[in-house]
């Protein structure tokens, strides 16, 4: 079992949070655990909580691309929060495509917009009941 | 008194200090030594020196007696006369007759001075190579102020890059002047700084004071859109004058990561809106109130 990253589900999300200098077998985890997750539990989506991280490779920054794709084939939305300036700049440099992927300035803020997601979809489900 | 030099050995000082000349040589030689601003100095056929000038000495700091003998690249840095640069000065002046260097020499006492140094191949009046003739200038106090002059260029560059905070939530950076690499990644570490310091979703980057547009710099500009787009904040783009605009079509740059706006205006218009700020007069607030 692989420490240091935390899988929770708050209400109708998922709550990830990522160590400071995670290695390839931690990453790996991550995608893993956060996709079977997904499939357990009936969340609206992810929210990646970046903030503790202090080092991006190449590894990381492609794991973490994929795995919001692979998030939205499951029919959910990913937030990324909290990236570091330095890890932003890292990601630049590796040239790292976010896609669709929303990005937050912090785990409060993803969490207000998170509220709004769900809010909105049970807006549309009463919609589409009526 | 010791002699001064190889080729003093006639002239003579009087009580003053003055240099006396007894022969038209002594003249010349009184002449050289006579020059402070250029160390004159003659070398053999191999580089050893055959005289010595009391400018050498100011400029480099070893007597006649030290250096006379000795091959000149004593003054080179060690890394010049082991990657053979040194030999190749002679070769030059060798096959073209004349070599000229700007760089690094090194002083007596280990120090250095950027010296403009030309070397002449010294032929008789029969075409025989007789040796070379080396002028040493130094050019440290030019160097200097080049070098104060870059500095402060690049100063006045970082005092253009100014991140204010004109709301709470929006960072304004009126960009002016053109953007290099170095230029724009300290920008870019600046304002995400910023950003993050100051938990701001909206960063209005205003390029109404950047002359013209090249790939380049779009290639920076789209790198800091994409960097603070990382951390959570987003980037609206103001200023894009028409010949801005037709330039980035022309170059085919895609700007897709940024709100843009010609206006400062319209940009705060956008800023406003991104962060859920409703700004009205207060006679229509009035009037929507009445209603």
């Amino acid at each position: 079992m692989i420490e240091g990253i935390a899988v929770l589900k708050l209400r109708d999300v998922l709550l990830v949070t990522m160590p400071a200098d995670p290695d390839d077998s931690t990453v790996s985890a991550l995608q893993s655990r956060t996709l079977d997750a997904m499939e357990q539990h009936d969340v609206k989506g992810l929210i990646l909580d970046l903030s503790k991280v202090e080092i991006l490779d190449s590894y990381f920054a492609r794991t973490v691309a994929e795995t919001a794709k692979m998030v939205t084939l499951m029919g959910g939305e990913t937030l990324i929060a909290g990236m570091r300036p330095s890890v932003a700049i890292t990601a630049t440099e590796l040239n790292v495509t976010l896609g669709a992927t929303r990005t937050v300035l912090t785990l409060d803020r993803a969490l207000d917009l998170a509220g709004n997601i769900s809010r909105k979809k049970s807006v549309q489900k009463t919609r589409s009941a009526l | 008194m010791a002699k001064e030099g190889v080729g003093t050995a006639e002239a003579q000082t009087d009580k003053q200090g003055k240099l006396r000349a007894e022969s038209d040589l002594d003249m010349l030689r009184i002449l050289v030594d006579s020059i402070m601003e250029y160390a004159i100095i003659m070398l053999d056929t191999k580089g050893n020196m055959v005289s010595w000038s009391p400018a050498a000495e100011r400029l480099k700091g070893y007597s006649a007696a030290e250096v006379v003998g000795k091959h000149f690249s004593i003054f080179s840095l060690p890394e010049d006369a082991a990657s053979g640069k040194t030999d190749a000065e002679l070769k030059t002046a060798v096959r073209e007759g004349r070599f000229e260097d700007e760089g690094w020499r090194v002083r007596k006492d280990g120090s250095k001075f950027w010296a403009n140094v030309v070397i002449t191949a010294l032929l008789d009046t029969d075409g025989t190579f007789k040796g070379f003739g080396m002028v040493t200038r130094d050019l440290s106090q030019r160097k200097e102020a080049e070098e104060r002059i870059k500095g402060q260029a690049k100063e006045i560059l970082e005092m253009a890059t100014v991140i204010v905070q004109v709301w709470d939530g929006i960072i304004l950076v009126p960009l002016i002047g053109m953007l290099d690499s170095e230029r724009t990644q300290q920008l870019m570490e600046r304002l995400l700084q910023r950003l993050t310091e100051t938990n701001s979703p909206v960063a209005l980057i205003d390029i109404t004071g950047v002359p013209t547009i090249d790939t380049q710099t779009a290639q920076h500009l789209i790198e800091t859109i994409k960097a603070v787009r990382y951390i959570g904040s987003e980037v609206v783009l103001t200023g894009v004058r028409p010949a801005i605009a037709q330039t980035l079509v022309h170059l085919g740059i895609d700007l897709s990561g940024a709100t843009t706006r010609s206006s400062l205006t319209a940009g705060l218009r956008v800023a406003f809106e991104i962060i859920n700020i409703h700004v009205a007069h207060e006679s229509a607030q009035g009037a929507a109130v009445g209603k």
